[in-house]
């Protein structure tokens, strides 16, 4: 089959650059190795759309996804895709974590954006169900939370609606070069999909496709587990973190909390299937009660792990490749994936279709990692 | 079912279409169907796009409900749809009772 | 951390008989249920079992289980209620919630045996309060002591909806209707039989078209279906009700399974996703066994031996008994369990058309379309004969593993012989005593003891009678027939209710002799 564009990985980053393909008038196939759309990292994230706390190479790419594509996203892709704009608080309990937060307001600082430590009543000012455990916290009134799950169908709606054609249960084992250019996709039944450019979009497994056209990323699958409770009335909207990094989520519209854990074990995890581990989600429920002692009555329905592809740098890979002419690789979002895909996906459809991007991208070439 | 652009026949409304299926998450039929048309193939993927199942009692009623509208709406088998993954907790729990399992005492 | 030889999850009949087999092996077993109380769905089943001795059979579920708690006891089986097992992790690592805190236990092998659940339906107003499932009924009725309700309209005519129905009735609440999609009834005919001489109606091909009410029901309207499921216009009944039991099957609650890594399968012949299992119930997790409706929707008889062979296979495994011992001991049991899966209702046969019996009599048709057997078909069958003097009358139709009544006739005037589903055949020459112990014995309230001319124009008849209270020599009332019309006068002779009889009433009426094939059941209102 051929396309323009072929698109291997049907997560949110596959997902939107199709979007933003197809309404380009740019013919789109995106294949998705597993039998569902949005499979990886994108639906299981805290679903945090965040400045503050990142990397600045990063940054332009979600201010600018703040600024001009998470507010009207709902009505671009007609689906809620629960947006909320109230803020990041970023809690500390100690010294050291107070030291932790310093040091992450001061980088942001310098980066033009608006960020400032603040005292444990102010958080509590802002947030009145935070414990008295809450001695510092860093602030930041233009971060935000959406939904990981409905962004990424609204996504991949919008892209079928358009015309972009999806296929699910195809998974993409090796990429050719023909005459010099990475113009073919071949898949694990033998199937061979050809386009002028392709997207390398596939999670920790971009690694593996990449490599069959001689180019390597160093990135490593990591573990990543979600949390999620039953709906209660609204609490808050802010999006929350720690400077411990022990948990991180938000309130959702549906009434639900979605908490990410970290116990410190998931760069340790077997590999192949994702699985829970027995003890995260019940050192999360702690930290989490640390901070909002209110919550201990919720109810916690379900768990989710899967796997991030955790980049050498913690940042991606947004990139031409050279010697590899034709291939496009969105890559190693270390876990931070989700805020800035609107704008990845704007920045994809534009490199595939030769045009300047809307931002500079230089900082995350694929080629950076040479010493 | 893995090729999302296969043809469906058009979304025709139905009078029993502001029926609920879901109980926990009220998610009509309507609903369910009108997400077939919208590209959600899978038991998966409609629990993502609208929650279905994801309620307290974690599908144990709709989930066959739900795969049968589905089936019908992509004219395949219910047992051509597979399930959605089974997750910890199985029943839900409360975050102190989780909290309470000996851990975190260092 | 805690560690044991042998987890089960689940103390229903296939997770006790597990532990049991397990502990009497040598094994430290512990049993988590998340009930208070122990038995699955077996302690509320007040009805007797079919099956052979061996099967428990003529035994009441209740007392089964009663047995397998006692059983587990002496053999040091731990069982711990109010325990939810929340999810199983890598190295067979199982996490339970009990009281206000989470316990991580570790298993040498894991028996998962966690049931099912029951399906729903929907229609209009499914989700008003008083649309409950059957066994949720049951469960009200016999754990509880709560009525569902006091109309009920019945959806389903599997042994569920059949058996529950006549404990609704047992239980004093009016059953309107049996209503099922189906063109025939899907349970065993001697369930439908008993609910349908009691005066329920059944109701094949039809389907509820919509429930009435504005906070709970208030009534329901059940429509005929063509060979499309489509409703036939005109063909509406309506039914003041104020609940609607929906008996339209169970699905295995094998999330678990999914969760702990085995491989599953989507399965309509086991009635939904279940773990594919190995000839001793082992998963595709080596270690990790199923048994029960967990791995395909069955009945509690073969989920007992399930267990027993996933309890011997795990210690077969761990070494407390050898290979070569284990693979004897399984044989036996699967031997049992073969003997269990056969006949008319075998999972095996499940949608297929029958016509004949095994002995190639033609079945009773208005037995599926109305849930009792004709007149006109009663005297085909070997255990209906007639004779002069007292003598059994067993209307047993179909072909259902199942025999006590040939051991309780010590006279041997009932005969299955070798192949349990055989029909029970009379003796035209056997000396009955009219002790009634056959009529006790048959799970399915089939057989009766009739003596045809008491020579002054009369009849008695002899019935199991499970309601109470209990009518008294002398009463005068009405007799019922099967269809569960009432047909003439009649005066109740002999109320008999011994140890041996467990609970089955056995009432002797008297009625005109000309009723004496007809009248099977009795009521106090004189209606004729």
């Amino acid at each position: 089959m051929n396309a323009d564009v072929i698109i291997v990985g049907g997560g949110i980053i596959g997902c939107a650059a199709a979007y933003n393909l197809a309404k380009d008038g740019v013919s789109v196939i995106v294949l998705e190795g597993s039998a569902n759309i949005g499979n990886g990292g994108s639906v299981r994230n805290g679903g945090g759309v965040r400045q503050s706390g990142r990397d600045p190479r990063e940054l332009p790419l979600i201010m600018y996804a703040i600024k001009n594509i998470w507010p009207n996203l709902s009505d671009l892709l007609d689906t809620n895709v629960e947006y909320h704009q109230q803020g990041n608080l970023r809690l500390g309990h100690s010294e050291k974590n107070k030291q932790i937060l310093e040091g992450l307001t001061e980088r942001a600082v310098k980066c033009d954006l608006d960020v400032r430590m603040i005292t444990g009543d102010e958080a509590r000012e802002i947030n009145p169900y935070l414990s008295d455990a809450v001695t510092c916290a860093s602030w930041c009134p233009t971060d935000g939370h959406a939904n990981p799950l409905t962004a990424t169908m609204g996504y991949y709606k919008a892209a079928r609606r358009l015309g972009a054609h999806f296929i699910s249960d195809e998974k993409i084992v090796e990429l050719r070069k023909i005459k010099g250019r990475v113009c073919q996709a071949v898949s694990a039944s033998g199937n061979i999909y050809e386009g002028s450019k392709i997207i390398l979009a596939a999670g920790y497994e971009s690694r593996y496709i990449a490599s069959t056209v001689g180019v390597d990323i160093p990135m490593q699958p990591v573990l990543l587990e979600t949390l999620v409770t039953e709906a209660v009335s609204p609490m808050f909207w802010q999006m929350l973190g720690t400077a411990d990094a022990d948990f991180y989520g938000h309130q959702t519209d549906h009434g639900s909390f979605v908490f990410g854990l970290n116990c410190g074990l998931e760069p340790y995890a077997k590999p192949g299937k994702p699985v829970s581990s027995s003890i995260a989600s019940s050192a999360a429920c702690r930290g989490i009660m640390r901070y909002f002692p209110s919550l201990e009555d919720i109810k916690v329905i379900r768990c989710w792990a899967g796997w991030m592809d955790s980049c050498a740098d913690h940042v991606p890979v947004i990139s031409p490749v050279e010697e590899a002419k034709g291939l496009i690789l969105a890559c190693g979002f270390s876990g931070h994936g989700f805020g800035i895909s609107p704008a990845v996906g704007l920045v994809l459809s534009q490199m595939a279709q030769d045009k300047e991007t809307v931002l500079d991208m230089h900082e995350l070439r694929y080629d950076r990692f040479r010493p | 079912m893995n090729d999302r652009s296969r043809e469906l026949k058009p979304f025709v409304p139905a009078p029993d279409d502001d029926m609920i299926i879901c109980r926990c998450e009220e998610i009509t039929k309507g609903e369910i169907r009108k997400a077939v048309h919208d590209g959600m193939f899978t038991l998966t993927e409609i629990r993502r796009y609208l929650r279905t199942g994801m309620g307290l009692c974690q599908g144990q009623t709709c989930t066959k409900l739900v795969k049968g509208i589905v089936a019908r709406e992509l004219g395949v088998k219910p047992s051509e749809l597979g399930s959605a993954t089974g997750r910890a907790p199985m029943r839900p729990i409360e975050m102190k009772i989780l909290a309470n399992d000996g851990g975190g005492k260092k | 951390m805690k560690c044991y030889e042998l987890i089960v999850i689940g103390a229903g009949p296939a997770g006790l008989s597990a532990a049991i087999e397990a502990a009497k092996r040598g094994m430290s077993v512990v049993v988590y249920d998340e009930n208070s109380k122990p038995g699955g769905q077996l302690f509320k089943q007040i009805h007797k079992f079919f099956g052979s001795k061996e099967h428990h059979a003529k035994v009441r579920g209740f007392r089964i289980g009663e047995e397998l708690l006692e059983e587990a006891s002496k053999q040091c089986v731990k069982v711990v209620l109010n325990a939810t097992v929340i999810g199983i992790f890598p190295e067979k690592e199982v996490t339970v919630k009990i009281e206000d805190h989470v316990e991580h236990v570790k298993g040498d092998t894991i028996l998962i045996a966690t049931g099912a659940s029951e399906n729903m339906v929907t229609f209009p107003g499914w989700t008003l309060p008083g649309v409950i499932g059957a066994g949720a009924a049951q469960t009200m009725m016999n754990l509880h002591g709560i009525l569902p309700g006091e109309r009920v309209l019945m959806l389903g005519t599997g042994n569920v909806g059949l058996v529950v129905s006549f404990q609704l009735l047992q239980a004093g609440c009016e059953v309107v209707a049996l209503a099922d999609a189906a063109p025939r009834v899907g349970g065993y005919g001697v369930h439908a039989a008993k609910v349908a001489r009691c005066g329920v109606p059944f109701y094949l091909s039809h389907t509820i078209i919509s429930a009435e009410g504005n906070d709970h029901v208030t009534g329901v309207t059940i429509g005929e279906v063509d060979s499309n499921w489509q409703i036939i216009p005109n063909s509406e009944k309506h039914f003041d009700v104020d609940t609607i039991c929906l008996a339209v099957g169970l699905s295995p609650m094998s999330k678990l399974c999914d969760m702990a890594g085995c491989e599953m399968e989507d399965s309509p012949a086991k009635a939904g996703f279940v773990p594919k299992v190995n000839e001793y119930g082992e998963t595709s997790v080596s270690g990790i066994y199923a048994a029960g409706d967990v791995s395909g929707i069955e009945e509690a008889s073969s989920a007992m031996i399930e267990g027993r062979i996933a309890g011997i296979a795990a210690a077969a495994k761990l070494g407390y008994i050898t290979e070569e011992e284990g693979k004897k001991q399984i044989t036996e049991q699967e031997e049992a369990l073969n003997g269990l899966r056969q006949g008319m209702f075998a999972p095996g046969m499940r949608g297929q058309k029958i016509t004949t019996t095994e002995e190639g009599i033609a079945i009773s048709e208005n037995l599926l379309s109305h849930g009792y057997v004709s007149d006109e078909e009663i005297d085909r069958f070997p255990g209906v004969t007639h004779k002069s003097g007292i003598h059994p009358v067993i209307e047993c139709t179909q072909n259902i593993p199942c025999n006590p009544c040939q051991d309780a006739c010590k006279m041997h005037c009932i005969k299955v012989g070798e192949h349990i589903t055989s029909l029970p055949q009379v003796d035209p020459v056997g000396k009955c005593t009219g002790c009634g112990m056959c009529v006790a014995s048959c799970s399915g309230q089939a057989i009766f003891l009739l003596n045809e001319d008491c020579g002054d124009g009369t009849a008695e008849i002899t019935m199991p009678y499970e309601f109470l209270p209990l009518p008294e020599i002398g009463d005068k009332g009405t007799a019922w027939s099967r269809k569960g019309e009432p047909v003439c006068k009649a005066e109740v002779v002999s109320v008999k209710s011994i140890k041996a009889y467990d609970k089955t009433n056995l009432l002797t009426i008297k009625v005109p002799k000309e009723f004496a094939m007809k009248a099977r059941f009795f009521r106090k209102e004189v209606l004729v």
